[in-house]
């Protein structure tokens, strides 16, 4: 029992690097999927494609900060050791890691589906590029929510 | 391949699909040279150099599109589905060909009906036909042919001859869009079938049939039933939005109502039909990855080989071009 504290914040970490990275390549990979379609009759939309296709990336992004985050506050970055941690503590950065792994992945995925249908509309309304990116940043504002829930959370919790 | 690359790629070639705009001037054209000149400018134009028949030009198009679909699109039947009705055409001719040999006609066959678009190789449906071997056709042709050809030995009928075919046509392509399993992919074909047994009823309504001489031409495997449709003869036609208002496909009877001249109301009438099959599919435009998109595209293009063809022969023949627009597919 005596690593239960740290084994539950390192996995609460995990998750959050992984699920929000998952949703991200998921995104990405749908997003691309229409962007080559594009593409395919229109090189000279690159351009547009690329930044459309990029916007679910921030995502693992996120997930990857909150990690860095949790390993830092775990004092497993700069070689001093691991703090000691009970389990309760443990739980409570499992919890405060949660927000952005679920929202991460699942926002994601549907910031892919968003950019991929923005990317099909660029197809056939390139002066619309403006309005193109606004509808995918629309789902990036519950992946920014999420990623502050955890960052306020994870601040909250006193560990040491 | 994804039907998220799919659709995308369709978006972007829709993009070079001809719009009414551009008809507008081709039947405006002087005479067929400017016409052909204003479709030297478009994807037509390879096709038009390698063949001054523009009817070819317009089947070398469309059979470059169905190549290039098959390149990327995931499920090849949503293609097949379009180039049924080409092998059943096909065999119509093969088989009008081939009683009119056995009739004494040794000049009858007629090959250069038959149709580059159908998915059976036209060289092997003609080989399978002439040696009755027809073991390894598909679509249930294996069992219809020789029903046609039994049929017009006992009744020398050419119209029951088409009729079984198209009869078999119809039940083979709802076979298919079951098998796909795109419900948006049944229900246009299930409206297709409601769609030609309506464009039968109004034909048969200008010949006067009754309900009961009416009902063998109307096709299975609609909405509605053939009995639905042999029940119109009886009625006066501007009453039959009416009898129909409890089905989707009533609004394209308003041209009835509107129109006394069935000859005109049977062409308005059909330009309805097909802008309702188009409208039909336009739910998948909102999707990213329908296959019914695919379904959405070969509709667009066809309706666009249509109006190529109708606007030429407007032009080549001096037609009246008021009546060649409302044939043209908005």
């Amino acid at each position: 029992m005596e690593y239960l504290g740290l084994s539950l914040a390192l996995f609460g970490a995990a998750l959050a690097a992984a699920l929000s990275g998952i949703g991200s390549a998921i995104g990405i990979g749908v997003a691309g999927g229409s962007a080559a379609g594009v593409m395919t009759e229109d090189p000279n939309k690159f351009g547009s494609c690329l930044i459309l296709q990029a916007l679910p990336g921030t995502q693992g992004i996120y997930g990857l900060l909150i990690a860095f985050f949790v390993l830092n506050k775990l004092g497993l970055l700069g070689g001093a050791g691991a703090v000691a941690l009970n389990w309760n503590q443990g739980l409570q950065i499992f919890a405060a890691c949660l927000p952005i792994a679920l929202v991460g992945w699942y926002s994601a995925i549907w910031q892919g589906r968003t950019s991929a249908a923005s990317i099909q509309m660029i197809s056939k309304k390139p002066e619309a590029m403006g309005k193109a990116i606004i509808l995918p940043a629309m789902v990036e504002t519950y992946a920014v929510l999420a990623l502050l829930t955890s960052i306020l959370m994870l601040m909250g919790i006193q560990v040491g | 391949m994804s039907y998220v690359y799919t659709v995308a790629r369709l978006r972007g070639m829709e993009n070079h699909i001809l719009d009414s705009a551009f008809f507008t001037r081709l039947m405006d054209s002087a005479s067929i040279d400017d016409a052909l000149k204003m479709l030297g400018e478009t994807s037509y134009s390879q096709y038009l150099n390698q063949d001054s028949n523009f009817d070819k030009a317009i089947d070398s198009e469309m059979l470059a599109t169905f190549h290039e679909l098959a390149q990327f699109v995931p499920d090849q039947e949503l293609l097949t589905l379009f180039r049924i009705p080409y092998d059943f055409h096909n065999v119509k001719v093969l088989l009008k060909g081939l009683f009119k040999v056995r009739a004494g006609d040794l000049n009858g066959r007629r090959y250069d009906l038959l149709s580059k678009l159908a998915s059976i190789d036209t060289n092997e449906l003609t080989e399978a036909v002439e040696t009755e071997e027809y073991g390894f056709l598909p679509y249930g042709l294996t069992d219809v042919i020789p029903q046609c050809v039994a049929l017009w030995d006992q009744t020398k009928n050419a119209q029951a001859v088409e009729l079984l075919l198209d009869h078999q046509m119809f039940k083979a392509m709802l076979a298919l869009a079951e098998k796909l399993n795109v419900a948006l992919v049944t229900k246009w074909v299930k409206l297709k079938i409601d769609a030609e047994n309506l464009k039968a009823a109004i034909r048969l309504a200008r010949l006067k049939y009754d309900s009961n001489h009416a009902l063998p031409f109307f096709h299975e495997g609609g909405f509605l039933r053939p009995d639905d449709f042999a029940k119109l003869m009886n009625e006066p036609q501007e009453t039959w939005s009416r009898i129909l208002s409890h089905t989707d496909i009533s609004k394209v009877l308003n041209a009835l109502t509107e129109q006394q001249d069935l000859k005109v109301a049977f062409s308005d009438v059909s330009a309805a039909i097909d802008r309702y099959l188009l409208e039909v599919l336009e739910s998948a435009k909102y999707s990213i990855e329908d296959p019914a998109n695919v379904l959405l595209y070969i509709l667009a293009k066809e309706a666009e080989a249509r109006n190529v063809r109708v606007s030429l022969v407007c032009v080549s023949s001096g037609l009246d071009r008021e009546f060649a627009r409302r044939a043209v597919i908005a």
